[in-house]
């Protein structure tokens, strides 16, 4: 609502009633009409308001304006951060990579004296039965990820294994001959198979 | 009535009206013409002239995945190290601990030179201290002006973060998409390459490229003094990046057949070799593997020969593979059964004058139509064939794929099919249809021959690619052609017993047997066209095909070898199938059988 409303409102309000009913008291009856409120004073108050008003709308809108501002130097400061954190997150990426690689692990397992190839056999667990054939591993793997590493990866390649750090994928570097078992001479069985005491 | 004097302030006013219409009229053409005509011209010149930024978003290209989800191919960044040789042979000021410019006995600061910053640069990239050195030096001796050359292009990340360390005002760096594969070459023949533009070169990448390539987007905002965005200015047009690509392949399995394979090939002296696993029930590839596969990281380590696929590209008469076709036509369209008979010498002469043999001498004997399979008898399987009408035998072996594109639609896939159509076979013809030769296939398609038997008759397409999902999240499944039904369930199950007596009964029986597990299928020595009208010399190619569990199968092996020089014959293929196979069902947990294979009767 506007200044000028409020004023002519008040302006309206303290003039006598002009009810025709009681027209005939007011004329025979004279007395002293006390003299109408002081309505300027209002006006003054109001005025200050709207400008301390305007005056509060535009320091809000400096201040909001100052954190914004304040906010994209942060958003900057955030972003540089981020970049950072990009940038070491892409490094170590770079580092890891090819090392989840099939070739890379097999070589590994080989390195170790693992084989693989060999026909499965399952163990039911309702009767203990065995599924398939049931037979010892031959000890020979049907494949030779170390020595003879076909599938190369430019990733792994020059990569010390984990299991053997002076061979790599590239190098193919025989593995252990200790860790590689004589499947001919199966340890003894003496005693029945080894079980844990429990309690 | 209008007189002249009512009529002249009228006009004077249609005038005046029109005039200000015209005006009005021009304003409107203008205003459409700067609004709409060239508003992209006008945008951009307020681009070029304004203080605005406009950046390049860029889109991440999709990655390639297995069907486990594990990563075959992926985006990273990599970046060009660009210097200003005039900056850099003035050399940078040499500053103390504190970060302060130290001043020389001569008032003036001291310098480092651009040799020992050269050095400083080397020892990040790798280079050697006098060819970084070089660089600025030759430069600056062909233009003194030049403000730009290279350094090293695509450095690691790594590198990159060393060499803006070393604070160097006149080094730049520029960001490069690339490509890398954590599995290097696991099934780099099936994925392809990029080159280092971003281009897709080859196999999937270059196929799916579509699902695959991303949409740069823009950013473009007003820059105060200090280099902030101004905020609110900001307009962009997001980037879109690649779907990903998820592929029907078993990385781990992909991975065994590729080194089984080349560790074969190169005990038995095979020119190459491949193996191709496919899931019965789908017809989905599993495997897709062959010898001396690209490593997409570095295909130029690569021969040229090499970069792409051989195994998807390599056409050939299948041989033997294919009397499986003509036992399954002969059981629909001439009554016979597994039962059924016929005379057969080791060499026999047609009535119509063709001449065919068998591939070893043996003595006359009546064999049954199994028999003909177990022994892979030409003469047998020429006398069942004939039985029936060219032109149904030709359907027969189209319905089968002959002569069809596969569903894998590679690029420069070979033309495949009939030399001849059945009508123009001439008399050796007749007969040759019959045992898969004079007209060729690809590998893929004699895979499917042995899918659609184990699939009871209904043939799956071949499927490299299982769906692509574009970074908005609609999942989009390739459009592959409908299952066939080639066969009667009957006739599949009847076929597949008699595959079944071929690896029970058959000279190769015990050099492939697998524990506990049925299996049928067949083997194939292929003659290859000389391209002189002829056939090479005791030289092969070798395949050896088959599935497994065979009471309920759920995996077709194929392997095949070019011209093996060890041995010359399909029994080189044992070893490689019967690891390739124990393999498959090792990696699926398939469990063994619970009955042997039923024994049919090779002779009458």
């Amino acid at each position: 609502m506007s200044v000028n409303a409020w004023d002519s409102d008040l302006l309206v309000a303290p003039f006598p009633t002009t009810d025709p009913a009681r027209r005939d008291d007011v004329d025979r009856r004279l007395h002293a009409v006390t003299a109408p409120s002081h309505a300027r004073r209002p006006r003054l108050l109001y005025g200050v308001i709207a400008v301390a008003g305007a005056v509060a709308i535009a320091g809000a809108q400096m201040g909001l304006s100052i954190l914004m501002t304040q906010g994209s130097y942060e958003l900057k400061e955030l972003t540089t951060q981020q970049r950072t954190v990009d940038w070491q997150k892409q490094i170590l990426e770079d580092d890891v990579a090819g090392l989840s690689s099939p070739q890379y692990l097999a070589a590994n397992a080989a390195a170790r004296g693992m084989v693989t190839g060999q026909p499965p056999s399952y163990l039911r667990l309702s009767d203990g039965q065995i599924i398939g054939a049931g037979k010892a591993a031959t000890g020979t793997s049907s494949i030779d990820a170390l020595k003879k590493a076909a599938v190369p990866n430019a990733l792994a390649g020059g990569v010390p294994l984990a299991t053997d750090p002076d061979s790599s994928l590239a190098s193919g570097v025989t593995a252990d001959a200790e860790l590689v078992i004589d499947p001919a001479v199966p340890p003894a069985v003496a005693d029945g198979l080894p079980t844990p005491n429990t309690h | 009535m209008t007189t002249r004097a009512t009529r002249s302030p009228r006009r004077r006013t249609v005038i005046a009206l029109l005039v200000v219409l015209s005006v009005i009229a021009a304003f409107v053409v203008r205003l459409v013409d700067i609004q709409v005509v060239n508003a992209s011209d006008h945008i951009e010149q307020s681009r070029d002239l304004a203080s605005g930024t406009e950046i390049t978003l860029r889109g991440t290209r999709g990655d390639i995945v297995d069907t486990d989800g594990s990563v075959l191919a992926t985006s990273t960044l990599v970046y060009d190290v660009a210097i200003d040789p005039q900056l850099a042979a003035q050399g940078i000021k040499k500053r103390d601990g504190d970060g302060n410019v130290v001043i020389g006995a001569d008032g003036k600061p001291e310098m480092i030179a651009w040799p020992e910053l050269a050095a400083r640069i080397a020892a990040v990239t790798g280079q050697k201290a006098e060819e970084v050195t070089a660089i600025v030096v030759d430069t600056l001796a062909t233009d003194p002006d030049s403000q730009w050359a290279q350094v090293e292009r695509y450095v690691s990340t790594e590198t990159y973060r060393e060499l803006a360390a070393l604070d160097l005002p006149f080094l730049t760096f520029t960001a490069v998409p690339s490509r890398t594969y954590p599995d290097g070459a696991v099934a780099g023949n099936v994925i392809g390459f990029l080159n280092s533009d971003g281009d897709a070169l080859e196999g999937i990448e270059k196929l799916q490229n579509a699902c695959l390539a991303a949409h740069n987007g823009t950013l473009t905002y007003q820059r105060g003094r200090d280099g902030v965005k101004i905020p609110g200015t900001e307009v962009e047009k997001a980037a879109v990046d690649g779907g990903t690509l998820e592929l029907t392949l078993d990385s781990d399995l992909q991975w065994y057949m590729q080194q089984l394979i080349s560790e074969e090939s190169a005990r038995y002296k095979a020119e190459w070799g491949g193996i191709i696993v496919m899931e019965v029930a789908t017809g989905k590839i599993r495997a897709f593997a062959e010898t001396s596969s690209v490593d997409p990281n570095d295909p130029a380590a690569s021969k040229a020969e090499d970069r792409g696929s051989r195994l998807a590209r390599f056409s050939y008469e299948p041989g033997s593979t294919y009397k499986p076709v003509t036992a399954a036509t002969v059981i629909e369209k001439a009554g016979l059964t597994h039962l059924s008979s016929v005379v057969v010498p080791s060499k026999m002469t047609f009535d119509n004058g063709a001449v065919i043999n068998d591939s070893e001498s043996h003595a006359t004997e009546t064999m049954t139509l199994t028999g003909g399979l177990v022994r892979s008898s030409n003469v047998a399987m020429s006398q069942f064939g004939a039985l029936v009408d060219p032109q149904t035998r030709y359907e027969y072996l189209t319905r089968f794929g002959v002569g069809e594109k596969t569903a894998l639609n590679w690029s420069a896939e070979p033309d495949t099919g009939f030399r001849l159509l059945p009508e123009d076979w001439d008399n050796q013809t007749y007969y040759t249809t019959t045992f898969g030769q004079a007209f060729t296939v690809t590998a893929t398609q004699v895979a499917s021959v042995y899918q659609t038997i184990a699939n009871g008759g209904v043939r799956m397409p071949a499927q490299l690619v299982e769906s692509c999902t574009h970074a908005d999240g609609t999942v989009v499944t390739p459009d592959l052609p409908e299952p066939v039904r080639v066969i009667e369930e009957s006739t599949a199950d009847e076929v597949g017993l008699m595959l079944e007596n071929v690896f029970a009964q058959g000279t190769l029986a015990d050099d492939i047997k697998i524990d506990g597990y049925r299996m049928a299928g067949k083997t194939g020595t292929a003659q290859i066209y000389n391209g002189k009208g002829g056939y090479k010399k005791n030289l092969y190619f070798t395949s050896l095909v088959g599935y497994a569990p065979a009471e309920d199968p759920q995996y077709v092996v194929l392997t095949v070898f070019d011209e093996p020089k060890k041995e010359r014959m399909s029994s080189a293929n044992r070893s490689v199938f019967k690891k390739a196979m124990t393999q498959v069902l090792k990696h699926y947990r398939i469990m063994p059988s619970e009955s042997d294979t039923p024994l049919l009767p090779l002779t009458d």
